[in-house]
């Protein structure tokens, strides 16, 4: 890791570790948004820290750390697509985000389409919508985003409670929306190649979140197994428990290895169609990863893991959903092989049997 | 020229020598093939890489190929698994094993007397195990007593690996009783053909045998083939542990990535190509591939950096491991009856042959030899994550064995 990077990480930790696990959210927003925190991969000519997406995942693990509340996720996609736009509303938009407002986005489905300048459609997995001033969509035929005004005749906003408390998601629904030229952030080919890079980043930042849960988790089980006393020994003791710890650690640390590898290689190329299925590919390891490492985490607790006062369920539940948002396991499990399959052709003999 | 342009200059030459000097065919060659046959085409491999110097990238300067930086040599591991080249496992504890052991511990006297032999072509075995001391190896009872200027060797190897071809052994040996089992140990280098040495293959589930039992009766080595002090053999034993760490493990996980087309081509074969749940298995077994991959070279980075901590190479090792195991198993799964078919065994090859249960018979290499999956999970938790300590003291109960 290099030493900015390092930087980052050691300035976010110390706040996210002073805010506590799962701190309120509009509380840690205000801070976020002061720190400058969204401007991780802005270009330092628009006023950002020009991190990249490595400095951008090295962030969001730490956030995960905390199971940070605030919509910073979809926050800095949005800004990601902002700043990569070429319309002239741009720099509005950025002073609206620097000014502490929140622009929004889809996390799950997005199903838009435009017909006689007027947008109908819905999305779905939209973080904090209820205090957003703008939603970040996009059209199914993938040459249109656009910024949509949560507040404007047409658009309804729907509340959908999850399981995981982290995290607020809304559906977003749209009914004969005036499109005016003001809303347009990307068009036709700039608008696909954007909407490419958007789902991307989506899933390394998911995996970055989830892969800094799962290190929380592993070492507040770990101090309990080390002070949890039963047959006169800590718990740590029975190599039960240890192997599994051991095991949880070995595949937190290659989920890591593979997210930050992925972005070494690929990080000056974020248009190839390759970014997209590396992606994928560590989404859904971390993902996964973060849902077993909670679940075991949970038993290995005891009783005391079904207690909703301790936070062990938080991290579980937020697994659980982070495992679903974007592309389930299940989907990019079958995307990978798909690939695979596709850039396989005929074999020179000899490699097989 | 630049660093980063070095590297890649050398990435093509590698390349290029491979491409025209990778024996075709030669996993049809080494299929149900008699061990003669194997051992010289192992030999003619092994001669043509490290006369173009690509066999000893990890030595140091002054050697045959020698003195590479870890980024180069990491480059070679790459390209040697990118063009599916055999792998030299006849001259695997030769090359790593023994040469290491000797560059870090070794005499003057003694590299001279033995490197230039492993580039001629000697091969090495290691003898650690007994059959009363495998993951304690510290625990092992082969006795060394000695007679003046020689040490007089009593006691049993197992499990070593080529012993029945080597020229030579890494033999670690008891020559005290007295103290904590690590401090009575010693480290010596045994010429197979001195009297009193005799080897006995074990033949292995593949139906190969690439392992040996080594029996010792009164064998008798000189002093100065001892490498270290007398006592000192558990540090040198450590060093050549080390020695298959990190290169190793990048050359194999890499071999592994660029063999998952075989998987591809089995579903083709049997039918499931189009089957959403071998696509499933399929898709997390790429990205845990992915993953043993980045691993290992994340490790060599480190050790590059000069980062490396306790436990990482563990990590890395039972990480492969485990998705060896797991490589194979859907192997064996895609395969389906067909797989079932004995299609016999191929000598020298990698860990992924697409003869599926063989494959898998054959990746409990990495899960139990050095150091078990068990062994590398203790490490993890007690040196990594701070977790106590098996309690030491413990009795077998009144009458048992
Ligand atoms: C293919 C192959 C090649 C080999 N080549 C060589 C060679 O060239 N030279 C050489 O010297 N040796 C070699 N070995 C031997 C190898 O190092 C030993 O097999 C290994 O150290 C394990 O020892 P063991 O077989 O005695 O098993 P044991 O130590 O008896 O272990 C049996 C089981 O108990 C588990 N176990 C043991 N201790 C613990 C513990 N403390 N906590 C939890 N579980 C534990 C193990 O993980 C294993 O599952 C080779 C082995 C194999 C399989």
């Amino acid at each position: 890791m290099s030493f900015e990077l390092k930087e980052l990480q050691d300035s976010t930790r110390r706040v996210i570790d002073a805010a506590g696990i799962a701190a309120d959210e509009s509380e840690l927003w205000s801070q976020l948004t002061e720190l400058g925190w969204l401007m991780v991969t802005v270009p330092e000519s628009l006023g950002g820290l020009e991190a990249g997406v490595q400095g951008a995942c090295t962030m969001h693990c730490e956030l995960g750390r905390g199971l940070a509340r605030a919509p910073y996720l979809p926050a800095m996609l949005a800004l990601d697509a902002i700043c990569g736009s070429e319309q002239s509303e741009r720099d509005t938009w950025l002073e609206q985000v620097f000014a502490g407002g929140l622009i929004t986005t889809c996390l799950a489905e997005c199903s838009l389409h435009v017909s006689d300048s007027r947008l109908d459609g819905s999305a779905t997995g939209v973080q904090s919508a209820d205090s957003a001033q703008h939603v970040l969509l996009w059209t199914d035929s993938n040459d249109l985003v656009v910024l949509v005004d949560l507040r404007k005749p047409g658009v309804a906003i729907t509340a959908k409670p999850t399981w995981d408390l982290t995290r607020r998601l809304f559906d977003v629904e749209l009914d004969q929306v005036p499109l005016s030229e003001h809303h347009i952030v990307a068009e036709g080919e700039s608008a696909r190649v954007m909407i490419q890079r958007l789902a991307a980043l989506r899933d390394f930042y998911l995996a970055a979140d989830a892969i800094g849960g799962a290190q929380t988790m592993l070492e507040m089980t770990i101090e309990h197994l080390q002070t949890r006393v039963q047959f006169k020994r800590p718990l740590a003791l029975f190599q039960a428990l240890k192997h599994r710890c051991a095991d949880m650690k070995a595949s937190i640390v290659a989920a890591e290895a593979m997210l930050f590898d992925a972005l070494r290689r690929l990080e000056g190329d974020l248009d190839n169609p390759q970014f997209g299925i590396k992606a994928r590919g560590v989404k859904m390891f971390a993902t996964t990863m973060f849902t077993q490492v909670a679940e075991d985490c949970l038993q290995l607790h005891g009783g005391i893991g079904m207690a909703d006062e301790h936070p062990c369920h938080l991290f579980l539940k937020r697994a659980l959903l982070s495992e679903q948002l974007s592309g389930s396991g299940a989907a990019y499990a079958s995307n990978l092989a798909l690939d695979l399959i596709e850039n396989s052709g005929n074999l020179q003999s000899g490699k097989c049997a | 020229m630049t660093t980063e342009n070095r590297i890649e200059a050398l990435r093509q030459e590698v390349r290029a020598w491979l491409e025209s000097n990778v024996p075709t065919g030669w996993r049809e060659a080494m299929t149900n093939v008699e061990q003669d046959a194997f051992v010289a085409a192992q030999r003619d491999w092994f001669v043509k890489l490290s006369t173009a110097g690509y066999a000893t990238p990890h030595w140091p300067q002054g050697w045959l190929g020698g003195g590479r930086s870890l980024a180069e040599q990491k480059v070679i591991f790459e390209e040697v698994a990118r063009a599916d080249a055999p792998r030299l496992i006849l001259y695997f504890v030769a090359l790593y094993h023994a040469a290491c052991t000797l560059f870090e511990c070794g005499t003057d006297q003694q590299r001279e007397k033995y490197l230039d032999g492993i580039l001629q072509g000697k091969i090495w075995c290691q003898g650690f195990s007994e059959p009363n001391a495998g993951s304690d190896l510290a625990s092992l009872r082969t006795k060394a007593e000695r007679r003046g200027d020689r040490y007089v060797i009593n006691g049993q190897k197992i499990w070593s690996t080529m012993a029945q071809y080597a020229d030579y052994c890494l033999l670690l040996v008891r020559t005290d009783n007295s103290g904590p089992p690590q401090a009575g140990l010693t480290y010596l280098l045994l010429d197979m053909k001195t009297k009193g040495v005799s080897v006995r293959p074990i033949s292995q589930i593949t139906g190969d045998d690439e392992f040996a039992e080594i029996f010792f009766d009164d064998v008798e080595v000189a002093v100065e083939d001892r490498v270290g002090e007398e006592g000192a053999g558990w540090a040198v034993a450590q060093a050549t542990l080390a020695s298959e760490r990190g290169l190793t493990l990048v050359e194999l996980t890499q071999r592994m990535r660029y063999a998952l087309p075989m998987l591809v081509q089995s579903m083709r074969q049997n039918g499931c190509e189009h089957d959403p749940v071998v696509h499933r298995d399929l898709g997390k077994l790429i990205a845990n591939v992915d993953a043993a991959c980045a691993l290992a070279d994340q490790y060599l980075m480190k050790r590059i950096m000069g980062d490396e901590q306790v436990g990482d190479a563990s990590i890395v090792k039972l990480f492969y491991a485990k998705t060896l195991r797991e490589f194979a198993a859907l192997g064996v799964r895609i395969g389906g009856l067909q797989a079932q078919y004995y299609s016999g065994f191929m000598r020298g090859a990698t860990q992924e042959t697409g003869h599926w249960t063989l494959d898998f018979m054959n990746s409990y290499n990495w899960s139990i030899a050095g150091g078990s999956n068990e062994v590398q999970r203790n490490i993890i938790s007690e040196r990594m994550l701070g977790m106590p300590r098996e309690p030491k003291s413990w009795q077998l109960a009144e009458g048992k064995a």
